[in-house]
């Protein structure tokens, strides 16, 4: 891989950004910022993270597969929006308010 | 139709292998899906031996059937591809990866099978983060009696992310995993660099300095982790930053531990000095499941890395070779992305 970024290696400048980034992360923490101020920060500088580690230090950008593999990489979204959205957020009594037929125990397991 | 070098028709390779890659025979083989079949086998039978705490050994025989099925299948898996030379990478033939390398793309799905199960972990650590009561919340509310355990999520920030010592250990982690990312990919880019454009004992040592680099910092990594779990450490007295002697201690030895229904954080006293008494079986759990699995992929990855600085070291590594440093720096980035998750959500949060 051979792109640039700004005119400098793309490896480089991903590098320090990532440093930047992880450095803010502390901070926030550090501070005496709201905890729901805290978790927005931690989430916003989350994303651009994931994004800058996928893109160029796995090629998922600016490679001759990179867009097939970023299909193949996107493939398990639908099944994380379910999990995420509809377990992790949403359901309600989802600890103990499951149907018999997936609790422990069910089919003698 | 004549034999080929390995001795069996070159059109009909044998099932038990090796693959006819001479002649560019499709990488096909049931084996992946029979040794699926053994872990299925195994898995539902190690269920059942253990069973709401009671043991049932009559199980235990088909929990070695389907151990014996996944080594049979991984032998014969392995015994298909034993005449690959490392120099010939087999590509893709059907859509939608025509010509891409079928290890780069095996390597992917590979990795999106590993998405879910964090996916799995993070959805489970939502549901319980947001649907048990925070520890410092039930306090807040004197909504409590002292003596009588209260079932409430006590997430981990509240002891690693009290001071910056605590959490000293998690941001260095989080540091050394992206220094590693970047010194994988350095190892890849002089593997790369094309035949006589380097001298090759120059490309020698760049390469297995910085595949050295980075098993320095996996083992660094899980050295830390080791400390915040159950060692703890000493931050001598710093005059000029007006800093106190004292011990930051593990989260072994502050009580946060899978089976403690008996939790009490020095924070959790009112002014008539009564203390609360929390159950944090759930979020010390999730916490250790989850960063747990995370740091034995860490684990998996040094291992990996010790092989590959020693082969670097023998002066393997050319262009033609690099694949091998590429598909382990996928998996190496996926370990550090999955951190860049965990870190903020269960260490700082």
């Amino acid at each position: 891989m051979s792109n640039t970024i700004f005119g400098k290696d793309a490896y480089w400048m991903n590098f320090f950004g990532l440093m930047i980034l992880t450095a803010i992360e502390v901070g926030a923490v550090g501070s005496d910022l709201s905890r729901d101020t805290t978790l927005t920060v931690l989430s916003v500088v989350a994303v651009p993270k994931l994004l800058m580690i996928a893109a160029i230090f796995m090629h998922l950008w600016g490679s001759e597969d990179s867009r097939i593999l970023t299909l193949t990489a996107l493939f398990p979204a639908f099944f994380i929006i379910v999990m995420v959205l509809f377990i992790g957020l949403t359901h309600p009594d989802g600890a103990t308010g499951l149907p018999a037929w997936c609790r422990p125990g069910t089919y003698g397991l | 139709m004549s034999d080929d070098y390995y001795g069996h028709d070159e059109d009909h390779p044998s099932p038990w292998g090796p693959h006819d890659w001479d002649h560019g025979a499709p990488h096909n083989s049931w084996f992946p899906v029979i040794m699926a079949i053994g872990i299925g086998i195994f898995l539902l039978m190690f269920a059942r031996v253990f069973s709401f705490g009671e043991y049932d050994f009559s199980y235990l025989p088909m929990v070695f059937v389907g151990l014996a099925v996944v080594a049979a299948a991984m032998i014969v898996w392995w015994r298909q591809d034993m005449s690959f030379d490392g120099t010939y990478e087999p590509r893709s033939s059907g859509a939608p990866f025509k010509s891409i390398q079928i290890r780069k793309v095996g390597t992917w799905v590979f990795l999106m099978s590993e998405m879910m199960i964090f996916t799995a972990l993070f959805s489970t650590y939502m549901r319980y983060r947001f649907g048990i009561p925070r520890c410092d919340t039930v306090f807040e509310s004197g909504d409590w009696v002292e003596g009588t355990a209260v079932t409430c999520f006590e997430p981990a920030s509240h002891l690693i992310a009290s001071s910056w010592w605590h959490i000293a250990p998690g941001a260095t982690n989080t540091f050394a995993l992206i220094i590693s990312s970047f010194t994988i990919v350095q190892a890849l880019r002089w593997a790369h660099k094309p035949e006589g454009s380097v001298d090759e004992e120059v490309r020698r040592k760049r390469i297995y300095r910085y595949l050295g680099a980075t098993w320095c910092l996996a083992a660094l990594f899980l050295t830390l982790k080791m400390i915040e779990w159950f060692i703890g450490f000493h931050v001598p007295e710093i005059g000029f930053l007006g800093l106190q002697e004292h011990e930051i201690p593990s989260l072994y030895s502050e009580g946060y531990l899978i089976n403690n229904d008996h939790y009490q954080h020095h924070d959790y006293i009112d002014e008539t000095g009564a203390h609360m008494m929390a159950n944090i079986r759930v979020s010390a759990t999730m916490f250790y499941v989850t960063t747990g699995t995370h740091g034995f992929h860490v684990l998996g990855g040094l291992v990996g890395l010790t092989y590959l600085t020693y082969k670097a070291w023998t002066g393997a590594y050319t262009p033609q070779s690099a694949v091998s440093i590429e598909y382990f720096g996928l998996y190496w980035h996926f370990v550090d992305l999955i951190w860049v998750l965990v870190f903020p959500f269960f260490y700082l949060y």
